[in-house]
């Protein structure tokens, strides 16, 4: 039993109209491990997450969530369930405390164990000495914090925080990525969307990329780096001509996958000493002044350039 | 049924922190109460019931006192006297409806009742009203009693043998009038309560506001049902094994005991404070609220549901608040309606709601005729409550 994985995903559809939201994502989240689905806004995570949570049901394939099935058997599914959704869902006009305790009576806690596992969490979130405070007057980052205390209320065996650190400070986003890793290691699997790469890079064991509902890569951070090779990514940033300066790009010799996007000029090279003088002079022949140069060596985010041609931006 | 208890409570602790529940669900009602209590003569002079007659007294003989006295006291007409008051101020007062009639008394009246010749007073009026009957009536008896006293102490000071003061044998027999060998009083319904206006007005406006005020009180707990769902805290409440009947039922018993506190408060407040008297029938009370707040909260339960934001959720609230509490009577008794127009209003629960508590506290009737308007109120709070719950399953889906 304990050799099962905790999360299995198996071909997994659902569609909104014409929107394929999700078109047959499967893959396999072993149970102690941090998960990312990595992947730009409306690639279908979210609804993924929504599906394995038994919110959405989905329109074809199911899903085993420590051995039990979404579709048969959701009430078991919920209850070894955390969920830490994008939006900061909590009642704002009550405290921290009330809030957790609120939603510690959701999870089936009750009495003195109640009380004291809302203790503990608001000591795990460091929002002790503010408890008493109503949500509505905390930062975003205090109210992140609660947003995920909720979800640890019962100490549940998998957790699913969907984008958890967007739009917060600096601070808040690494006490919450601890936060992440600290879970892991007291046993929890953690399946976590992010479409920041260096979140998944920094937190994952596995990762799977999304793209317009598909999953079109999973594997370990190194496994996923070496579909591109060792190419390095470059980044022009240009004031004028983007499009023109990509194209010129695409026949320079030991240059392969490239992107224009807000007015960046962005371009995958075997060797970057060989190719930059040649990029520079294409962007200098269409008259496009140079404002930034960024060089990066290999990581997910070429990865996934390489894998839809697009960048993955924030 | 424990989760529903916790949402309920949880819903009543933000409501208790919003002070738009207790001013309108508390403060507006009772300020409109008084407002509209007062426009319909609910307070002060107005609350005596007796028809204004004007009185002018060009004599001042000692039968005429005794002639004001016996007006004075009447229970039917009331007479309004003033030493500014001239023959023509009287016919202006008369033809503008302020006073029902006026009697003038002429000079010489008193000494004409004694002397037994022929004098008559003098009355203006409209005598194509209603009321003119009954002013009529009232200054006959009086002039009548006045006299027959007089015929009475003639014959009695002309007696032989033990001949009686006129006056003393005037005032005995004008006074044994006071306790005639029989009396007849009103009895047979509480018409006599239902005459008095004051009564009748605060009687409506009572309820009236306290139920028009207790859907306006709706938006707050309306936007508390949409802040959870645009938060997407309803969606992370359905991660948890709680069910969207849950939901419903526990932001159902939250509204519904927040307007039964203000029925019960308010109610209260009316039979205290405004001499509604609510607490004739208390068993029928209880039902009418009972079944007034089971309509009105599942109107709350399904603005929430409907309502995409809290904009939404106030134009909700206060739209049918003014259409329900129209249409139902809440500001002018249907009574004073036309049948059309009556019976479009039962379509406003409002209608019903006031039936129930007006049975009670204004028309004198009793339990039973509490029964239907709290089994329409009831398959209103049905009707709202279904489509609440099939509007909140149906976004499901989406």
């Amino acid at each position: 039993m304990s050799d099962l994985p905790a999360i299995e995903a198996l071909d997994l559809r659902k569609s909104f109209g014409e929107n394929r939201a999700v078109q047959g994502v499967s893959f396999q989240v072993n149970r102690g491990e941090i998960f990312s689905l990595l992947g730009p806004n409306g690639a279908g995570k979210t609804t993924t997450i929504s599906m394995l949570s038994c919110l959405l049901r989905p329109d074809d394939g199911d899903a085993r969530v420590m051995g039990r099935s979404i579709r048969s058997d959701p009430s078991g599914v919920k209850s070894v369930l955390g969920v830490v959704p994008q939006e900061i869902a909590l009642y704002e006009d009550l405290s921290a405390r009330e809030n957790l305790t609120f939603w510690g009576k959701m999870y089936d806690l009750r009495g003195s164990k109640l009380k004291a596992r809302v203790d503990e969490v608001l000591e795990v979130i460091g929002l002790r000495d503010r408890a008493n405070e109503r949500v509505g007057k905390y930062s975003g980052g205090m109210k992140r914090r609660v947003n995920i205390g909720v979800a640890l209320l019962h100490k549940p065996q998998v957790v699913y925080m969907d984008e958890p650190t967007v739009g917060i400070d600096p601070q808040s986003r690494r006490n919450i990525l601890d936060n992440v890793v600290r879970l892991k290691n007291e046993g929890m699997t953690v399946l976590y969307t992010t479409h920041y790469m260096e979140e998944a890079q920094e937190l994952s064991d596995h990762i799977g990329i999304m793209d317009h509902g598909k999953l079109i890569a999973c594997g370990t951070n190194e496994e996923l780096v070496k579909l591109v090779g060792q190419q390095t990514r470059i980044d022009l940033t240009l004031n004028a001509h983007v499009e023109s300066v990509a194209a010129a790009w695409r026949e320079i010799e030991g240059v392969s996958h490239v992107a224009a996007e807000n007015g960046v000029a962005t371009a995958l090279v075997n060797d970057s000493n060989l190719a930059l003088p040649h990029l520079f002079e294409a962007a200098s022949r269409l008259s496009a002044r140079i404002t930034s140069v960024n060089i990066r060596e290999p990581n997910l985010e070429a990865v996934f350039l390489h894998l839809t041609g697009r960048a993955l931006r924030d | 049924m424990l989760r529903i208890l916790d949402i309920a409570f949880k819903d009543l602790l933000q409501l208790s922190r919003d002070f738009k529940v207790f001013m309108f669900l508390l403060i507006m009602p009772i300020l409109f109460t008084f407002l509209f209590g007062y426009a319909f003569g609910g307070f002060g002079g107005e609350s005596d019931s007796r028809l204004p007659v004007g009185y002018l007294a060009l004599d001042d003989h000692w039968v005429t006192d005794k002639l004001h006295r016996l007006l004075a006291n009447s229970e039917v007409i009331r007479l309004e006297e003033s030493v500014l008051f001239s023959e023509a101020d009287l016919e202006k007062l008369v033809a503008e409806g302020d006073l029902a009639a006026a009697v003038i008394v002429p000079q010489g009246y008193g000494k004409a009742v004694v002397k037994d010749k022929t004098v008559r007073l003098i009355v203006i009026a409209d005598t194509s009203v209603q009321a003119w009957t009954t002013v009529k009536a009232e200054l006959l008896s009086a002039a009548s009693r006045i006299d027959g006293a007089a015929r009475t102490a003639e014959v009695m000071e002309n007696m032989e043998l033990e001949g009686v003061p006129f006056d003393y044998a005037f005032d005995q027999t004008l006074s044994a009038w006071e306790e005639p060998p029989i009396t007849i009083h009103e009895t047979s319904s509480l018409a006599l309560e239902k005459a008095n206006l004051a009564n009748r007005a605060l009687a409506h406006t009572s309820p009236g506001m306290m139920l028009q005020f207790a859907i306006a009180g709706l938006l707050t707990a309306a936007q508390v049902i949409v802040a959870e769902r645009k938060s997407r805290t309803l969606q992370r409440l359905l991660t948890t094994n709680t069910r969207r009947i849950h939901v419903a039922l526990g932001h159902y018993l939250a509204i519904f005991l927040l307007i039964f506190a203000q029925f019960s408060i308010l109610i209260t407040f009316g039979q205290i404070a405004l001499g509604v008297n609510y607490f004739r029938l208390p068993q029928a009370t209880l039902l009418a609220a009972f079944c007034a707040a089971l309509c009105i909260s599942a109107m709350g339960l399904l603005i929430g549901v409907l309502a995409k934001n809290e904009e939404q959720a106030i134009i909700f609230s206060l739209v049918p608040m003014f259409v329900f509490a129209g249409l139902g009577g809440a500001w002018v008794p249907l009574e004073v309606t036309g049948e059309t127009f009556r019976v479009i209003g039962h379509l406003s629960p409002i209608a019903w709601g006031m039936d129930g508590f007006e049975n009670i506290v204004a028309r004198g009737l009793g339990v039973e005729s509490v029964l239907i308007p709290s089994a329409a109120l009831a398959g209103y709070g049905a009707l709202f409550f279904a489509l609440a719950v099939w509007r909140l399953n149906a976004a499901e889906e989406k």
